[in-house]
This record gives C-alpha cells, sequence and structure tokens, in this order.
C-alpha cells in the first residue's frame, strides 16, 4: 500500500472516530427531537460524501469519453461503487430518523423519492457493468451512463429548493413551509456539523475510493495473468 | 511525509472546530428554557427562578404566586395532583371546586382547582406520562384574592370567543353568570389576546387557542390576573417532555456502520479472492514449467 494511502487510511479512520464523538458527545441533545437527532451528523455528511463520489465518477466518464486513459474508467467504478454505500447510509439513517420524527418509516416526499431513484440509477449501473464482455464498449457506455446519472444527483440536491411541497427540513437556510423535525444551525450544531461534512466530503470518498481503484487494478493484473496463462 | 500530512488534517479539525463556534454567532436567540433531567419549561422572565433537577419552579413575590412543573411516580393524574399539592403544601386538599378533562395536543389533562384555605387557591392540570403523571400546578398565596386558572374544551369550536367557557367556570367559582358581568374589551399579553369582563371584585379572562379554552377567574382584591394567567397559559404550552428515543440512534448508527462495515469487508474480501488466483496461477504455471 502506497504510504499515502496509509496514511489517508489512518486519518479516515481518527477523522470518523473524532466525529463521531463530536456528534454523539460534545453536540448538546435537541430538546424537541431528543437523542435521535444526533442521526443527522451521520445524515447530512452521507450525502455530501456520495456527491463528491458520484461526482468523480462523472469526471472520470467525461475523461474516459475525451480519449485519455481507460484508467479513468476505473476512477468512474470506484466512484460509483463508494457513492452508491454513502447513499444508502444516507437513505437508511434518513428513515430510522423519519420513524420517531414524522411517525413513519417512508414517505413519497420529492427529496425522499429523488434520493431512491438515485440510489437504483447507481445500483442499475453496477449491475449493466457487470452484463458487458467488450471492455471498450463497456468503457463507452458506463461513461455516458456515469454522465446521465450524475443528474439524479442533481435532482436530489436542489429538489427542496425547487418543489416547495416537501416536509423534509432544510438545516442551512430557511427551511420549506411544510418541514417537519426542522431544527436551527446553533454552535453545537456547527461545531459537530463542520468536521463531519468536511470528512464526508473529502478524505472518506478519496480514501474508500482509492483502495477500490487499487482492488481494480489488481483484477485486471488477475485478468492478464489468466490471459497469459492460458495463451502459454 | 506521513506525519506532515497527519498533522495537517489535524490542523483543518481545529480550524473547522474554530469555525463552528463562529458560525455560533449568527444562530438565532430563542425563548430561554430550563431543561430538567425530564421535561422541559420555558423560564418565566421576572419571576424567581427556584427549580430542582426534578421540579421546575417559579415564583413571583409581587403576585404571591408560584408555578410548578414536575414528574411524579403515580399513574392517576388527579391522585398524582392531590400528592404534590398535599407534599408541596403540607395539606389535605378537600373536594375540588372544578374537576374536568381536556384534550390538548399531547394527551388528555386532567383539569382541578382547589381552595386550599382562606389564603391559598391552587389550579392544576395533570396527564399520564409513561408510569406516572406530568403535573403542572399554580398556587396563590394571597389572602386578599381568590384565583382560579382553568382550561376548558370549546363547546363550540367555530367561534372565537372563550365567553362560553367562561360562563361555564364562573358558575362553580363564585356563583354567577357571565351575563351579570361587563365587557371590558381585550388585553395583548404575550401568549396572545385576552377577552376581559369584570365587575366591582370579580375578573374573568379568556383565550381561545386551537379548539381549547384558557380561563382565569379572580374574586376579591383584584390584582394582575392577565399576568398570572399569561405565565401560566405559557407554561402549559410551552412544556414538553424529550423524547426517549436513543434506540433509533443506536439503530442509524448500526445501520450506517454496517453498511461501511460490509464495503470494507467486500474490498478485502475480494483482494484475498484475487491474491489467492494469482498463487493459484503462479503455482500452475511453475508446475508446468
Amino acid at each position: 500500500m502506497p504510504r499515502l494511502l496509509r496514511a489517508l487510511t489512518i486519518a479516515t479512520v481518527l477523522g470518523f472516530a473524532a466525529t463521531l464523538y463530536l456528534g454523539l458527545f460534545a453536540a448538546g441533545t435537541d430538546i424537541q427531537q431528543g437523542a435521535v437527532q444526533r442521526i443527522f451528523y451521520i445524515h447530512m455528511p452521507a450525502f455530501f460524501g456520495a456527491f463528491t463520489a458520484f461526482g468523480l465518477s462523472l469526471f472520470g466518464g467525461i475523461m474516459v469519453l475525451a480519449g485519455k486513459s481507460a484508467d479513468w474508467d476505473k476512477l468512474a467504478l470506484a466512484g460509483v461503487e463508494v457513492g452508491l454505500a454513502f447513499a444508502l447510509i444516507n437513505l437508511l439513517t434518513g428513515a430510522i430518523w423519519a420513524r420517531p420524527i414524522w411517525n413513519t418509516w417512508w414517505t413519497w416526499d420529492p427529496r425522499l423519492t429523488s434520493a431512491a431513484i438515485m440510489c437504483l440509477t447507481y445500483a442499475a449501473y453496477l449491475m449493466l457493468r457487470a452484463g458487458f464482455d467488450d471492455t471498450e464498449r463497456r468503457r463507452t457506455f458506463m461513461s455516458v451512463y456515469s454522465i446521465l446519472g450524475f443528474v439524479t444527483v442533481l435532482i436530489t440536491l436542489f429538489i427542496i429548493r425547487i418543489v416547495p411541497e416537501t416536509i423534509h427540513p432544510v438545516i442551512v437556510g430557511a427551511s420549506p413551509q411544510n418541514a417537519q423535525g426542522s431544527f436551527e444551525a446553533t454552535s453545537g450544531v456547527m461545531l459537530a456539523l463542520a468536521p463531519s461534512l468536511l470528512l464526508w466530503l473529502t478524505l472518506m470518498p478519496i480514501t474508500l475510493m482509492w483502495h477500490r481503484y487499487r482492488l481494480e487494478d489488481r483484477l485486471e493484473s488477475l485478468n492478464r495473468a489468466k490471459l497469459k496463462a492460458l495463451s502459454e | 511525509m506521513t506525519a506532515r500530512l497527519l498533522k495537517a488534517c489535524a490542523l483543518v479539525f481545529v480550524l473547522l472546530l474554530a469555525l463552528g463556534g463562529a458560525a455560533a454567532q449568527d444562530s438565532v436567540q430563542t425563548v430561554p428554557y430550563l431543561q430538567t433531567s425530564g421535561f422541559n419549561v420555558p423560564v418565566l422572565a421576572g419571576w424567581d427562578n427556584q427549580s430542582t433537577d426534578a421540579i421546575a419552579q417559579f415564583y413571583s413575590a409581587e403576585y404571591k404566586a408560584t408555578i410548578r412543573a414536575q414528574i411524579v411516580a403515580l399513574e392517576d393524574p388527579p391522585a398524582a395532583a392531590r400528592t404534590v399539592l398535599a407534599s408541596w403544601l403540607d395539606i389535605e386538599t378537600g373536594p375540588p371546586v372544578y374537576n374536568g378533562k381536556v384534550n390538548l395536543a399531547d394527551g388528555t389533562w386532567h383539569v382541578l382547582a382547589f381552595d386550599i384555605n382562606a389564603a391559598t387557591t391552587a389550579s392544576v392540570m395533570a396527564r399520564r406520562h409513561g408510569q406516572g403523571s406530568v403535573v403542572i400546578s399554580f398556587v396563590e398565596a394571597a389572602p386578599e384574592a381568590r384565583t382560579m386558572l382553568l382550561t376548558l374544551a370549546q363547546t363550540d369550536d367555530a367561534l372565537n370567543t372563550a365567553a362560553p367557557e367562561i360562563d361555564l367556570a364562573l358558575d362553580p367559582f363564585a356563583g354567577v353568570e357571565l351575563a351579570q358581568l361587563d365587557d371590558a374589551g381585550n388585553i395583548d399579553m404575550p401568549s396572545g389576546q385576552w377577552q376581559v369582563y369584570e365587575r366591582p371584585r370579580l375578573r374573568a379572562l379568556g383565550m381561545v387557542f386551537g379548539n381549547d379554552s384558557y380561563i382565569a377567574l379572580q374574586e376579591g382584591e383584584l390584582g394582575n390576573l392577565a399576568a398570572l394567567a399569561d405565565a401560566y397559559n405559557r407554561t402549559l404550552l410551552g412544556f414538553f417532555v424529550t423524547p426517549d428515543n436513543s434506540l433509533y440512534l443506536a439503530l442509524g448508527l448500526a445501520a450506517a456502520f454496517a453498511v461501511l462495515g460490509l464495503l470494507v469487508l467486500s474490498f478485502f474480501w475480494r483482494s484475498r479472492g484475487i491474491q489467492q488466483e494469482l498463487a493459484l496461477i503462479e503455482t500452475l504455471t511453475s508446475d508446468e514449467e
């Protein structure tokens, strides 16, 4: 493992522990929502982690189509896999928070629906990718897919600003009129949120994607070794 | 290189912590709340805060009145209300002057009012909470006046007036009807606009909130009934219990750890599989050679 990746991995693990401590212990308990409000310190940063990962996947797709190295395709794949895991964390923690606050696990709210569509879109990426035998065609098709798929990320990000009929709260800025479960971005909230957001936006997706990229590299080496062995 | 990167990461975290503090300057100032171990009530400005860890209590020397909120380990709300008054005032309560029920947003409240003795009156609201009861009480110890604070469901929720409920409350309190009092207009308080009816030595206030009427009655030497009604009303409507949903927090953390753990484990398993296959190919190749 490269020394830089090892350092990033250590920094990510320590940072994750530190942000968990801030969210679970340093930030005060929301007196109206209770302890479950602390899920927010994972829920919202997880979405932005997915945003970074899917964004890098989009970048990888563009680079492949621009005729750059095929290695960018590995970056796109790593971005989708890591981003999907983060998006699932966002979706699951949101549903768990909603149960005591909205009295339901799920509702077909615009934000929730778009987040679910985003997850399904990227899950389909992984399934479709596995269906290609021709490597070149796979790279081209999946690059186009990753570019188009990013539209679902943007829709999920902006839908509560576009469609006012949502009950999903907005923490930074004014919440929609029908929002349920809002809370103020006080000093305690910001203290726990800012480091967590930075960690999930940068260190976590980059570190995990780098590990996934290396895995794909090794898989390619294995395939080459297999071909070589067969040809001999 | 590694140490330098770790130092840079630590520096970024420290900077963010400082930024978090700076962002606090923008936070909105809200009504100050008293947070006890079991519940929350707004702090009454101008009242002496005598609260302990388990009891929220505010006293006004000017009005000789006390507002207290607490949770007691009795499942029967009326019994809990009597127990609170008995232990607090060290006196057995007689039959209530008023005894009723009202459904508010957070449950069914029992509404009771007592004439404790010549100098003391008590108004209590109590509801079930888990294995116990929430009791919010108002006690006035002014020998020159009797005061009663009640909450009644509106008899007709299409009306935006508390007059019918004031009429209902006046009978057990003073044995009179609302028609015997003069309409003295409205008075604006932080809790809302109260209608005022009065005659010499008797005053009645009422305010509609939701489908309920909040009533304040005073007999004798009339004082600032609006201030008492406002303080009690804000305590009632501002009272809430912080829910215990820590199991959902644990579930949320478990879900996040499970997904991240599965992702990292899948990297590990796949990497090990590749390594084993590479080793196998190498062995087969060397065997052939």
